[in-house]
């Protein structure tokens, strides 16, 4: 973990010019996202900035988007609408639970935070570990106390880790999900069995992106039979790169 | 395309956050080159390019609810979805590190543009789109040079210090130095 330093921007001004420039290291930006998400006057001076800096961009020779690529975005703002549209009558809760704005915000700066501490923790107790590289806190949607992490690390492996023991109901299953933005539903990653860290092979999946999102489901034994998540949700979180 | 100074950006969010499909296929027609002239610059890859700037179409429909016009400038919005994209997108992309300082210093150099384009919308409007000219003038060419590549290249401040020669420490301080510098020049 960087240390602040002399190089941690101070003031507001600096913090939201080198967001712009795009010169704050990962860390700096997550922390000042999250603040930027709460604050209409940072957001304001970001867009300013932005604003100015387009001014030399602006100049760069304009290249030809091909025509597929409207149609593309076309048929991706379709499937997004078909999918609120049948997501809706089927399963209400779920679909306001997925879209509730004000629970992602506290959830992905409680996660941050988890994330940061577990990211230290891991690098200081195993120092043998290869690094993670990316990171997730999954966290019970009542309480949010944190149940897994999921990390991946050079092997091309996702791991799913238990930070404590699970009940799982008899004839029941827990099933592992996630989601990216983008994805018209999410995709199940397996079941996950009591007590035991669950290993996903990377190269099955598109590259884990920031703010992805991952859940854990309670379904029947064997997995849901749709092949998308039906049952209550036991605990949920969103993915942050660790670079 | 209408000029970056007539298209009316912050009617287009809006209108896109009220499900208008046709404001998103405008706002499309409008920004998309330019968008993709950002994108491609910072990531070297026409085909990922593609990808981003698609993605950052659909982040713009998904979420121009969040923005209003307490917000200012809804293009600045517009790009920062998009660039923020597109420097993510580098940590799964090689791309090229090169120095280009004639390229760079040009596409701020104030009396080039008033050669090339004398009559358009750069040089007319003074008090926005050239502001920044005349301030990142102030500026020793290094220290420009460090701005652009951050901003136009995306470069990373340790590739700007490798490729300038310079200690990473310099580099953070011209850049830090060179925000103050610009910032109270733009007020």
């Amino acid at each position: 973990m960087n240390k602040p330093t002399n190089d941690t921007p101070e003031t507001d001004s600096e913090w939201v010019g080198q967001y712009v420039l795009g010169t704050l290291n990962d860390e700096e930006r997550v922390a000042f996202e999250a603040r930027l998400a709460q604050s209409d006057e940072l957001q304001k001076a970001v867009n300013q900035w932005q604003e100015h800096f387009l001014s030399i961009t602006d100049r760069l020779v304009p290249l030809t988007a091909p025509q597929p690529l409207s149609a593309r975005i076309e048929r991706s703002v379709d499937a997004l609408e078909s999918a609120t549209q049948t997501k809706a009558p089927a399963s209400t809760k779920l679909g306001l639970f997925w879209q509730n704005l004000a629970l992602w915000r506290g959830l992905s700066t409680a996660c941050f935070v988890v994330a940061v501490f577990f990211a230290v923790q891991l690098q200081t107790v195993q120092p043998t570990m290869s690094d993670p590289t990316y990171i997730a806190v999954l966290v019970a949607p009542e309480n949010k106390t944190p149940g897994w992490v999921i990390q991946t690390s050079q092997a091309r492996q996702m791991q799913l880790v238990p930070l404590a023991a699970i009940e799982i109901p008899a004839g029941k299953a827990l099933q592992f999900w996630t989601k990216a933005e983008g994805w018209d539903a999410p995709v199940s990653l397996g079941l996950v069995k009591k007590g035991e860290t669950l290993n996903i092979a990377l190269d099955k999946l598109p590259p884990l992106t920031d703010n992805q999102l991952f859940e854990l489901t309670l379904e029947q034994e064997g997995g849901s039979p749709t092949g998308k998540p039906t049952g209550p949700i036991q605990s949920i979180g969103r993915g942050t790169i660790m670079l | 395309m209408p000029s970056v100074t007539t298209f009316d950006y912050e009617n287009a969010l809006v209108c896109c956050a009220g499900g208008n499909r046709r404001a998103l296929m405008q706002l499309y027609e409008q920004e998309a080159p330019r968008l993709l002239a950002v994108v491609m610059r910072i990531l070297q890859n026409r085909p990922l390019a593609e990808d981003i700037v698609h993605d950052a179409f659909i982040k713009i429909w998904q979420n121009a609810d969040r923005y209003h016009k307490g917000l200012g400038s809804a293009r600045g919005w517009i790009y920062t979805v998009a660039r923020n994209l597109a420097l993510n997108a580098l940590k799964y992309s090689q791309r090229q590190v090169l120095a280009e300082p004639d390229f760079l210093l040009d596409l701020c150099d104030k009396q080039v543009l008033d050669n090339e384009h004398p009559d358009d919308e750069f040089a007319s409007d003074v008090f926005t789109q050239a502001s920044l000219d005349v301030c990142l003038d102030h500026l020793e060419n290094e220290r420009k040079l460090c701005v652009l590549h951050a901003y136009v290249d995306g470069y990373t401040q340790d590739e700007i210090a490798k490729l300038l020669g310079k200690p990473l420490g310099t580099v953070k301080s011209w850049i830090k130095r060179s925000l103050a510098a610009l910032k109270e020049c733009l007020q």
